[in-house]
């Protein structure tokens, strides 16, 4: 019991109000956001260190005790994610000094970054399935702000459908609570996750699970839920993109990882049956959209459904090698979905286009830019040594091990095609004859910084996986065993 | 050995630094010792006592990865043949490539390059492995591309990356399953533990996706049609990686394996058959070629199609000559892509049709290429090694191991004809390629640049390469017991022994074969002119490229119009297919799994004093069918808001003034909202849709609806634990200190979620604050 548990949620809210005083002064403001990010990436460091070593830290908020009051739950996965979450913030607060116009800036953008990262550390700490719902909010309600950041025609056309369907899933999410709550008379997680295994999940439970499930699958675009997800990605500004491909649709990977591992466990041959084929579909109609277009902004975009599509493989599969492979696919993707919006935004910013037909040898003017962009593409491509590799390595391994050769081979296939989706960015907008560029050579160094320093995150994920692995393989097998986060949560 | 193998990849963090003065001094020679180096370090280990040396540095030991280094006779002959023919192509790179190219790129991606091949046939760590291998793909990718503003050059580098990838990949699956079976990564353990994986089930899959793995690497029928366009690389490339080192990773790969797979029917046929068709096809189709290196390029599938066949058909004689033919054919192949290269850089065409007659001009290089071209033809003289193992494959081909089956005899009976077959047309295209370019009439109208003798340095390299073709020839046994030998024992598993002779009688049968393949092979080269017209014939426009090419543009063209077809921009399509999704998928689940239940005890009764809420009951459930049916947006608000304060009076009838307040509040003020935005807005209009999508339209709404009603009545009628809410009644007043337990649950038990609701209004008001204020200072500008 202590008060760390909450403390990445309360810096950024914090930071978040405070910004909101001088938001006109850009210089103070956008200093006052780098320093205080880094600040709070330290912070979660620590914590995220100490709980590592010294096991989960819950909170009782208000001091009403579990399973009354709503539980902070700093467990090794949750602090994992947070700490990557701010690491990706960290370099897009300094990417977008010079990817968003002043105004932009001076209009909440940092107000809203910071919200968005409290309600996303919010959504991975909390314990409480009422409470994830309320940080769902605040994270949806941040993206909304910052999707119609610049108010352009076509960002409010496609906001709005994100908004509503986002909308729709929320009302879905509260009904469904409201129909758990019922059964169980509980929204305590890890109270719900011992009731139902009392009752072995019988009657009305894994239909409320699946709506659940689908509640989730929305947010995290699982097929045949994405639509919506492609063309409102790319309509904001690329640090923006960057933050919802990074952070979003992985805050719904992780809420189905933690309600199927945790509390839905008990009628696998219907439900996790059921997500290694929609894996399938996610990863095959993914990378299928992929190759569908010429917009580069599009394609990035197109790229984050097979990684969903991997993680609920491992989900799916719902074993030691799986969900280490999911979680360490999720942190691995984080990552490159971040550094990938953000060279984009850059390749976007020099060329002038965003059509890849329109654009050639710009790596003869941009050579740093081009030479990231393609150790990126091999990083999402799952080419060792890199960190989507070893999440690769255990799906596939996990796959193998349950005779799923069909879904091995169709997730080695799409990767495939992700290679090809990234080389054809590769071949046609940096490769080519050199052409004069209108506009001169501008200056990318803020562009191309940021995303290098992910990068540095990717390659080492993959090289140095010694150093993050074996928490992953620990955190595998806590979620193997719901009794554990239960006794953490409950036993206090 | 590690510091050899990472060498070349820690020498390209100098690249840059040395091409800086690149003006002054040719990059390459700053990298030249390198190579040199590593050839030395290794030559050491050969000799008659080898025996096998193993490195282990830890890596990631959790996931059992370690770099696991294993030299044995096999890996031996390969690094020998990287660093070595790795030196000669980079000393004769140094003349190739002029100075104003970009020499860094080049020597960076070379030695990437380097370093991966040298892991590849190192490692006994199988995902390493991996590792160098999707490396040696990446890095023959970039050194295709390496003139990228070429058209050509594009897509053949796509083109090696898609296919050996793909190859990559499936190796990848491969060696994943073989870790399932034997909890082990490292090779020499899982040949330890052959049984297993033989007995397993999942055998056949195995060799599938390892054969898949080599195929595409070595270039193998189908899957041959990358080699031929990766010859847009720049020359001393195409010597290095297309012919002797890259492409053999597969033949490597398969020879790694074989200890585990060989003897196997199935290993047998697809091997064997595989690399037959590969042999007869590659040099059908070189004659047909028109540029050198085009030539060149099916001569090595053809070639590699033969070693392939060799590891298939896996008796010890076999193996001793697919091993010797790996040597053989980096020798005199690497000397003919220099040589080709040399023509092309000193006459500026690589057309055979606009060459000839360059033996006047060129004497050292026309030498060097005789040496070469009949060493590859096979043909009988004791000074080319070529022949050697040309012979011993025909031996080989003739005394196969026995199998049962149908089919398997039948086909070992075609073998040593399809053999022959193939030879000869080997035997066509070496004359063809010879003759071509330095023998005939001399065309130098034709030629861009005025021919003449390469300088110097760029003879070096094809002349080294010449003179171990010969002295192999002269003297077989000195490659043999020192390593050859032991490269054969690593492949078959026990010690391989054989003398090389020249001469073995008259009647020898693979003697008579090698003559039967020079007579023919000379008529049909003298009369090629008479029946080239067969290629019009056969295979006319057929070719595996077009297969490559439609599946290339189908990901193009077919994702598109798939995509476009469900991903339309219409928010309610997509609210379709969610809804679709949800109702299936959960029904179905809702009926497997038993969901329904009904608990009417705790129904109340009907009274009459419950007439005004059935009453009010009524009136929303009206007016919300209501608002579907209007067409005026004003009146279908104003419906809405009949269900709003219907509601309302629901709580003030069931004694929650506070929340009836506040839903009052809630819905003037919406409705206040809404009548002002709808001033502004356009007129409803009906939207007309045939029928058949209203029906369907309605029936997904109606049983999304009961879907959800029933779930409700289900879930209502399992309340199965008793509710926390009961704690909070009972603590209000004690730990809470309020009577209004809604109250204490909102500031204090539950006082976070009312904190962050709170922020999701502010940031929504800033949001909207922000938008309109961005807006409105554009529309001012």
């Amino acid at each position: 019991m202590s008060n760390l548990a909450i403390i990445p949620i309360i810096i950024p809210l914090l930071c978040g109000i405070i910004a909101i005083f001088f938001h006109k002064y850009v210089k103070a403001v956008r200093l006052f956001s780098q320093v205080m990010s880094i600040i709070n990436l330290g912070v979660v460091l620590w914590i995220g260190w100490l709980v590592l070593q010294n096991g989960t830290i819950t909170l009782a908020t208000g001091g009403w005790e579990a399973p009354y009051g709503i539980i902070i739950v700093a467990d090794p996965l949750a602090m994992l994610l947070v700490i990557t979450s701010n690491i990706i913030g960290t370099a897009c607060v300094f990417y977008a000094q010079s990817s968003l116009s002043k105004k932009q800036e001076q209009f909440y953008f940092y107000t809203f970054y910071f919200l968005l990262i409290s309600g996303v550390s919010g959504a991975f700490l909390t314990g409480d399935l009422f409470n994830l719902f309320v940080f769902y909010e605040v994270l949806l309600m941040a993206s909304y702000g910052l999707i119609v950041l610049g108010g352009e025609r076509i960002q409010l056309r496609e906001s709005l459908k994100y908004v509503l369907l986002n909308l729709f899933s929320s009302m879905l999410f509260v009904t469904t609570i409201a129909y758990l709550y019922s059964v169980v008379g509980t929204i305590n997680m890890a109270q719900i996750a011992d009731r139902v295994q009392q009752v072995d999940q019988t009657g009305i439970l894994t239909t409320i699970g699946m709506l659940l499930f689908f509640v989730f699958a929305t947010k995290g675009a699982i097929f045949p839920l994405y639509y919506w997800l492609p063309k409102s990605y790319i309509v904001p500004n690329p640090v923006v993109s960057a933050l919802f491909g990074a952070l979003l649709t992985k805050v719904g990977i992780y809420s189905i990882i933690r309600t199927f591992s945790l509390i839905f466990v008990h009628e696998t041959n219907i439900t996790h049956d059921l997500f290694l084929w929609l894996a399938g579909f996610t990863m095959v109609f993914g990378a299928i959209g992929a190759l569908s277009t010429n917009n580069v902004k599009l394609i990035i975009a197109y790229n984050i459904i097979p990684a969903v599509g991997f993680m609920l493989m491992g989900i799916g599969l719902l074993s030691q090698d799986g969900l280490a492979g999911s979680v360490y696919y999720l942190l691995h993707d984080m990552i490159i979905k971040a550094v990938l919006f953000l060279l984009i935004g850059a390749l976007v910013y020099v060329a002038g286009t965003s059509d890849l037909t329109k654009m050639k040898g710009i790596i003869h003017h941009y050579p740093f830019l081009g030479w990231l962009f393609f150790l990126a593409a091999l990083v999402l491509a799952g080419i060792p040594p890199f960190s989507g590799f070893i999440g690769k390595i255990l799906l596939i391994q996990g796959g193998v091990e349950q005779g799923q050769i069909m879904l091995v081979v169709v997730g080695l296939g799409s990767s495939l095609l992700i290679l090809l989706s990234m080389m054809r960015i590769f071949m046609r907008c940096f490769w080519g004859e050199k052409e004069e560029l209108n506009g001169g050579l501008k200056p990318i160094r803020s562009f191309t910084w940021p995303a290098a320093f992910l990068l540095i995150f990717s390659v080492l994920l993959g090289v140095g996986a010694e150093w993050v692995y074996p928490y992953v393989e620990i955190i595998a097998n806590d979620l193997l065993d719901p009794s554990i986060y239960i006794d953490s949560v409950l036993k206090e | 050995m590690i510091y050899a193998v990472f060498a070349p990849l820690v020498m390209t963090l100098l690249i840059p630094f040395f091409n800086k003065w690149k003006d002054k001094i040719h990059t390459g020679w700053f990298l030249l010792p390198i190579p040199l180096f590593i050839f030395l370090y290794f030559v050491q280990f050969i000799g008659e006592g080898f025996s096998p040396v193993a490195e282990s540095y830890q890596w990631i030991p959790s996931l059992n990865i370690s770099i696991d280094f294993y030299l044995d006779g096999l890996s031996l002959l390969f690094v020998l043949l990287i660093s070595g023919i790795g030196t000669l192509v980079l000393l004769y790179s140094i003349y190739y490539l002029h100075k104003s190219e970009r020499l860094g790129h080049f020597y960076i991606y070379l030695f990437i390059f380097m370093s991966s091949m040298l892991g590849v046939v190192l490692s006994d760590n199988v995902y390493v492995l991996y590792t160098f291998w999707e490396f040696t793909s990446i890095s023959s990718f970039l050194l295709i591309g390496f003139w990228h503003y070429r058209e050509r050059s594009r897509y053949g580098a796509l083109k090696s990356m898609l296919i050996t990838v793909f190859g990559g990949l499936s190796l990848f699956a491969g060696i994943v399953t073989l870790t399932y079976i034997t909890g082990t990564t490292s090779i020499q353990e899982m040949i330890n533990q052959k049984d297993i994986i033989i007995d397993s089930p999942l055998f056949p899959l195995i060799l599938i996706f390892i054969i898949l793995g080599a195929f595409t690497k070595s270039a193998q029928f189908p899957f041959h049609i990358w080699l031929p366009d990766a010859m847009e690389a720049p020359t001393p490339v195409s010597a290095y990686l297309h012919s002797a080192t890259m492409v053999k990773a597969g033949i490597f790969l398969i020879a790694r394996f074989s200890p585990i797979l060989a003897g196997e029917p199935m290993f047998f046929i697809i091997v064997s058959l595989f690399g037959i068709i590969t042999l007869c096809w590659g040099s059908y189709m070189a004659v047909r070629q028109t540029d050198l290196k085009g030539i060149l390029a099916f001569s090595t599938i053809s070639q590699l199609g033969m070693i392939m066949a060799m590891l298939g058909f896996g008796t010890k004689a076999a193996i001793f000559a697919a091993v010797f033919h790996i040597l053989n054919h980096a020798t005199f192949k690497g000397s003919l892509f220099m040589i080709a290269g040399i023509v092309d850089h000193e006459t500026g065409s690589r057309d055979i049709r606009k060459l000839g007659g360059l033996m006047t001009f060129m004497p050292i290089s026309a030498t060097l290429a005789l040496f070469g071209v009949f060493s590859m033809a096979g043909f009988p003289l004791p000074f080319l090694n070529g022949f050697y193992s040309k012979e011993m494959f025909f031996e080989a081909s003739l005394h196969l191991d026995g199998y049962g089956g149908q089919f398997i005899p039948f086909f070992q009976q075609a073998i040593p004809y399809l053999a022959v077959f193939g030879s000869i047309f080997t035997f066509v295209y070496s004359m063809y390629f010879f003759f071509g370019t330095f023998r005939g009439e001399a065309k130098m109208g034709e030629l861009p640049k005025k021919p003449h003798e390469a300088p110097i340095g760029m003879l070096i390299s094809p002349f080294i390469l010449v003179l171990g073709v010969i002295l192999i020839g002269l003297f077989p046994n000195l490659v043999n017991g020192t390593f050859i030998a032991h490269s054969a024992e690593a492949i078959y598993g026990s010690a391989v022994e054989k003398d090389i002779y020249f001469w073995h009688g008259l009647t020898y049968p693979p003697l008579i074969m090698s003559i039967i393949v020079v007579v023919l092979g000379t008529l049909l080269a003298l009369t090629r002119q008479k029946w080239a017209g067969i290629y019009t014939i056969f295979p006319r426009n057929l070719s595996f490229n077009e297969v490559y090419n439609y599946i290339v543009d189908k990901t193009e063209t077919a994702s598109t119009k798939i995509t476009n077809k469900y991903m339309t921009g219409s928010l309610r399509h997509y609210v379709l297919y969610i809804l679709i999704a949800i109702l299936v998928v959960s029904g179905v689940v809702f009926f497997l799994t038993n969901g329904f239940a009904i608990d009417t005890s705790g129904l109340s009764t009907l009274k009459l004093s419950d007439v005004p809420d059935i009453l009010v009951g009524l009136t929303m459930a009206i007016a919300a069918i209501g608002t579907i049916f209007t067409n005026n947006r004003l009146s279908a608000i104003i419906i809405l808001g009949v269900v709003g304060y219907g509601l309302a009076i629901l709580f003030v009838i069931y004694r929650a003034p506070d929340l009836a307040l506040t839903q009052l509040i809630v819905e003037t003020v919406t409705v206040a909202i809404f009548l002002l935005c709808f001033y502004h807005l356009p007129d409803l209009k009906k939207i007309k849709e045939k029928p058949s999508i209203t029906l369907t339209n309605s029936i997904i709404s109606i049983g999304f609806g009961a879907l959800m009603t029933i779930i409700a009545i289900s879930a209502h009628s399992s309340k199965w634990f008793e509710p926390i809410s009961n704690y909070f009644l009972e603590t209000s007043k004690p730990l809470g200190g309020g009577y209004n337990v809604v109250n204490v649950i909102l500031v204090d038990m539950r006082g976070l979620d009312t904190l962050f609701e709170i922020t999701v209004l502010g940031i929504a008001a800033l949001a909207i604050y922000g938008m309109i204020k961005l807006r409105r200072d554009k529309e001012a500008k």
